[in-house]
């Protein structure tokens, strides 16, 4: 399967590729996946934009940069900022020259008055996730993992719903009005993957669970015990009870004084394998060694990416790899979040030639 | 007039109630600097400015997390309010001006918020232009306010390449101006790569920063 110029020494397809980690055997080589969401828009020649609201767009981009750079696609339309527009509030699409993902214009919860009256959306309606069914109903035709374009990430739901400064002052000083808007958050992402399992069986579902605004940045590991941990246990819990058929776990930032807490979470199992990816903070070798019946996945810092000569990024993501290589439940090499929309596409060309250089099992 | 033992006592209690978030205690002890006639001065930067810097390092030593900081914030402000209008003379006179906001693209401004506050009780004038600032907001304001300091703040990757752009255009109209950057994805190498004159790697040391760029400047006579 070797690639004109030579560079590639692959012996297995992508899908045979991420097939075999899923399945806990070992792939011919690390396989890759740079999160590129508004970086495959542009590098296909459409606007951010229409990654967020064009399913077929965002679908074209996302396979078609992989094929461009020859890395695994896992693919997915969704976003961060999930929860203010789903709620009732307003979104703002990225427009302008320096945006990148969309963000909440308007939050749904601007007092605490607000907090009693919110009620659960329709989880057919809501927000984007009639853009994000359809972009999984192609991903579909095309024999491809759905991961659901809704959040699985209660925290951050919540937070989008209101303001993050309003959320964290709420966590200290009105407790009730937090955990109320978590109880919310984590029963609509039941309800939506409820029903995306309804409609696409659970077998071919790839669980989304991230843990964002729980970062060390800002909260703290008490903070992550009372107001994380409960509901975040009930979506991995109740999620994976529905039978899909792997998760994806994002470990957002700085999170190193929250693994002892992420460890008590239910993360699957052999036969339901779950991915932790985590951010450029976060020691891989430390990760392997906490979580060895995970496959792991980062963490290559995504600022260096975008910003960072090829020799920089050629070096950090050797580290990775070698560090990588070693976690006993497998290694997807990825960098720490989503890959800067504005990278410069020869960064991309250089981590790939890491992948080559580094990348593959004796 | 208070004595000496409770003038301490005062100044203590402000402290203590910035850094454990008792708002209630510093209006109180606010309320009894002007009663009791404790100098004003003192009492925000030995009481309530000395706890937000305490409030920095328990931050840094991951002690205190963004809830705690914010509590203390406000605890801090509710204690500005009442004392910066009794401030008088020489110890009204501002610092510096600084111009502060998140750079166009980005709506995080936690960071910013922050670092606005340690310049309010660091005594510097503070023009807040919120978050998604058009870089042409930025310009404006400086030439609009002749502040010597422009603080830009990002936390997104996309909208980070947004501040050599603004650097840029604001040393165009104005090349005596000092530029700061801080967020999340900035590093003293990307501060440098973009023609900052500064970099924050937190709110406290923002500050620090931004008066050491106020000397500078008036060093070379031109504040």
């Amino acid at each position: 399967m070797d690639r004109v110029g030579g560079i590639c020494k692959d012996k297995m397809a992508p899908h045979e590729r991420v097939g075999a980690l899923m399945m806990g055997q070992t792939p011919d080589r690390v396989p890759f996946n740079p999160f590129a969401m508004g970086f495959s828009s542009l590098n296909c020649g459409y606007t951010i934009e229409s990654f967020y609201n064009d399913p077929q767009k965002s679908l074209n981009a996302q396979l078609w940069t992989a094929e461009q750079y020859g890395y695994e696609p896992v693919l997915l339309l969704g976003y961060a900022a999930y929860g203010g527009w789903e709620f009732g509030g307003e979104i703002k699409m990225p427009t302008s020259e320096w945006e990148g993902a969309p963000s909440v214009a308007r939050h749904p919860v601007e007092t605490e008055e607000d907090v009693e009256k919110l009620e659960l959306p329709d989880v057919k309606t809501a927000g984007i996730i009639p853009i994000s069914m359809e972009f999984s109903k192609l991903c579909d035709e095309m024999g491809l993992p759905i991961l659901p374009g809704t959040s699985g990430d209660a925290i951050t739901v919540a937070s989008n719903i209101t303001d993050v400064s309003l959320f964290c002052r709420w966590l200290m000083k009105k407790p009730e009005l937090a955990h109320r808007l978590l109880r919310l958050a984590t029963d609509h992402i039941l309800e939506a993957y409820q029903y995306w399992v309804d409609t696409f069986g659970a077998q071919k579902i790839m669980a989304g669970l991230y843990v964002t605004v729980a970062a060390n940045q800002i909260l703290s590991p008490k903070q992550f015990e009372e107001f994380v941990l409960p509901y975040q246990y009930e979506l991995h819990e109740k999620i994976l009870g529905m039978g899909v058929q792997a998760g994806f776990m994002h470990i957002c930032g700085e999170q190193n004084l929250n693994l002892p807490l992420i460890q008590q979470l239910p993360l699957g199992s052999p036969q339901q394998p779950v991915i932790l990816s985590f951010g450029h903070e976060v020691d891989l070798e430390k990760a392997a060694e906490m979580f060895p019946d995970n496959i792991i996945a980062g963490n290559v810092e995504p600022q260096i990416i975008q910003n960072g000569t090829p020799e920089q990024v050629y070096e950090v993501t050797r580290i990775a790899i070698e560090k990588g290589k070693k976690a006993p439940g497998g290694f997807f090499l990825m960098p720490g979040c989503e890959l800067p929309p504005m990278a410069p596409g020869y960064n991309i060309h250089t981590m790939m030639k890491a992948v080559n250089d580094f990348g593959f099992y004796d | 007039m208070a004595t000496e033992a409770r003038k301490k006592e005062i100044l203590k209690g402000l402290y203590d109630g910035v850094v454990e978030f008792d708002e209630d205690k510093v209006v109180e002890l606010s309320n009894a600097v002007l009663a009791e006639d404790v100098d004003a001065y003192e009492a925000i930067m030995d009481g309530l400015a000395a706890g937000m810097e305490h409030v920095g390092d328990l931050y840094a030593n991951q002690e205190y997390f963004v809830p705690e900081v914010l509590m203390c914030s406000d605890a801090l402000y509710a204690g500005l309010d009442i004392l910066r209008p009794h401030l008088s003379g020489k110890e009204a006179d501002v610092r510096g001006q600084v111009v502060i906001g998140t750079v166009e693209g980005d709506v995080h401004d936690i960071g910013k918020n922050l670092v606005k506050m340690m310049f309010d009780v660091a005594g510097f004038e503070v023009h807040d232009l919120g978050r998604d600032v058009k870089l042409e907001k930025f310009v404006e304001e400086q030439m609009k306010t002749d502040s010597e300091i422009v603080a830009l703040s990002a936390l997104m990757t996309t909208s980070m390449l947004a501040m050599p752009k603004v650097i840029e255009m604001i040393k165009a109209r104005n090349p005596d101006a000092m530029i700061m950057v801080g967020g999340a994805p900035i590093s003293q190498e990307v501060a440098d790569n973009y023609g900052a004159d500064g970099y924050a790697q937190n709110a406290a040391n923002a500050v620090q920063e931004a008066i050491q760029m106020v000397s500078r400047l008036r060093e070379m006579g031109k504040a």
